[in-house]
């Protein structure tokens, strides 16, 4: 596990941000790397290993070794090695020195045949060539491993931020609003059935890949949903897990299993949610309705971006959930405004994603975004037909929008009161305070 | 940190020139867009109403990460299809035929969609 500590002391506090940030990436980086060379059955010797190359790194740079001046591509094959051997020779201390030679005969080293049965001459033959490209397999092995259907959703998540992310049991905690011993305990499970692999490179295919695809972009999904989600915690986002998600989909992206149309509609929209994120917040750190937000602060060129994954996403027979959630994004990223934005267009995109995906919160969207296009009333009766499931109810999120839609019906007293229920039910401050910006401006 | 100076390095995409500079103009960017909603519209004109109640969804987990959740429809990698047949039978063996199903190897969920 990456000890964010080692950092703050020989770097202090000040400076942890961007350090920090490299830090838990090439522990990442590193780790999935050793795990797709030797197999995720290693993972805790692996994770060691990596951990003392970083601090020996740290160590050095402070007493200006000359790892200090490598470049960061020669820094990372430098580190490769070091954790390399270290690994190695605690495999050597703990004996299965012998396993591990067993298991490369077995091709578990891609490109390997049967006759490479000396474990250093494995260990001292480069990697590919291509560095680059080594480390881009090892994380999306590693991505596409953590996707693994007997863990439960949340610990591939955590798998996956932990892991290949690099963040500490802290930090997913707090993120994920649970305490470190649920993290601890999820994390524990799921490492355990992790080591007993059931995903080899060796059986890598398209086709394997592509059985765990979904999940993999449902689990990329979540990850950037987190950082963008405002109710959980008390800062409105958490840039660092959007920052990931758009690398790592990024990654798969470019690579052979992942150059899909829905790959690319999840990228496209991860560029426009996140092309948008800063206006989202007022100086005080509270959170903007959107038609309060200044587009002027919108990244255009990160939306100019999602513009080309969506045209690249336009191909197939299918049009997925990330399709529709993609061109919703769209349609407000290029809005010159609130009042110019296209609706109808809005709604139809999300009649789409209702029938990819049926579920209460898209009909809820669908209901807002049918009343700016055609009237509250239709929205009204739109949302008369939904029998929400308790979650919802129980939920600002119900009350907020009847409210709104009450409100603009003239439906006054019914109004307040889903407005009430809505302020009640509002999980933390900034969002309360945004409601009743929204529910009681007069229209 | 500025965000716009991590943001460039990070997006690096095979195929697409990354644009530091030379910015699309609305006019280009619409029509990108307008290539994917000629796409999208195809499918709109498939669109079948889903007028039925929606059942309760898989929750994620109670001390879960999402909003909430959803009905079980299984995406074709990402994808759907809704399809009318007169039997269960007869879905499965239209679906078959579908040369994206048939070449990937995936396998599909078919469910029925319950109205009334």
């Amino acid at each position: 596990m990456f000890d964010r500590s080692i950092v703050a002391e020989t770097e202090g506090e000040s400076s942890t941000g961007r350090v920090g940030d490299w830090f838990r990436h090439e522990y990442g980086r590193l780790v999935a790397m050793l795990c797709y060379r030797f197999g995720p059955q290693h993972l805790e010797d692996i994770e060691d290993a990596v951990m003392q190359a970083l601090a020996r790194q740290l160590a050095g740079s402070s007493s200006q070794n000359s790892s200090e001046t490598l470049l960061p591509d020669d820094l990372s094959r430098w580190l490769y090695r070091v954790a390399c051997n270290g690994f190695l020779d605690t495999a050597r201390a703990r004996k299965r020195h012998a396993e591990i030679l067993e298991q490369q005969t077995v091709a578990w080293l891609p490109g390997m045949t049967e006759g490479m049965a000396d474990l250093d001459h494995i260990v001292h033959q480069d990697p590919d060539p291509n560095f680059e490209n080594e480390l881009e397999n090892g994380q999306l092995y590693m991505l596409f491993a953590c996707c693994d259907a007997r863990v439960p959703e949340l610990s591939q998540l955590m798998l996956a931020l932990n892991i290949l992310c690099g963040f500490e049991v802290k930090d997913i905690s707090q993120r994920l609003f649970l305490t470190t011993a649920n993290v601890y305990k999820r994390l524990g499970r799921a490492k355990a059935l992790l080591r007993e692999v059931r995903f080899s490179p060796a059986a890598l295919s398209t086709e394997s890949y592509g059985k765990r695809l979904p999940q993999v972009l449902r689990i990329l999904y979540l990850m950037f949903t987190e950082g963008h989600l405002s109710i959980r915690s008390e800062y409105s986002v958490r840039k660092d897990f959007c920052v990931d998600a758009l690398q790592l989909t990024g990654m798969l992206c470019r690579h052979p299993v992942g150059k899909l149309p829905e790959c690319f509609a999840l990228m496209s929209l991860m560029c426009f949610q996140f092309a948008r994120l800063d206006a989202r917040n007022d100086a005080d750190g509270g959170l903007l309705l959107l038609e309060e937000q200044d587009r002027r602060r919108w990244n255009r060129a990160l939306i100019q971006q999602g513009m080309k994954w969506l045209a690249d996403s336009a191909s197939g027979e299918h049009f997925s959930r990330y399709h529709a959630e993609a061109s919703i994004a769209a349609e407000h990223a290029l809005a010159p405004s609130y009042e110019a934005t296209r609706w109808d267009r809005i709604v139809k995109s999300y009649e789409l994603l209702e029938a990819s995906q049926p579920s209460a919160v898209h009909r809820l969207n669908r209901a807002l975004a049918l009343a700016e296009a055609e009237g509250p009333d239709k929205a009204l009766i739109l949302l008369n037909d939904l029998q929400p499931p308790g979650w919802l109810q129980a939920s600002y999120m119900w009350s907020a929008v009847r409210a709104d839609l009450l409100r603009r019906t003239g439906a006054r007293e019914e109004a307040k009161r889903a407005g009430q229920a809505a302020m009640d039910l509002a999980p933390t401050d900034a969002i309360r305070q945004a409601l009743a910006r929204r529910l009681q401006v007069n229209r | 940190m500025s965000a716009q100076e991590f943001l460039c390095t990070m997006i690096r995409t095979e195929g697409h020139e990354c644009v530091q500079g030379s910015e699309a103009s609305p006019a280009q960017m619409e029509e990108m867009f307008a290539k994917f909603n000629q796409w999208k519209e195809t499918f709109e004109a498939n669109l079948v109403d889903i007028g039925g109640r929606l059942g309760e969804g898989k929750r994620i987990t109670p001390d879960g990460v999402l909003d909430g959740p959803f009905t079980e429809v299984k995406e074709i990698l990402g994808g759907f299809m809704i399809i009318s047949a007169d039997s269960i039978e007869e879905a499965v063996a239209i679906t078959q035929q579908c040369p994206p199903v048939a070449a990937s190897g995936t396998r599909v969920d078919v469910r029925p969609i319950h109205r009334g």
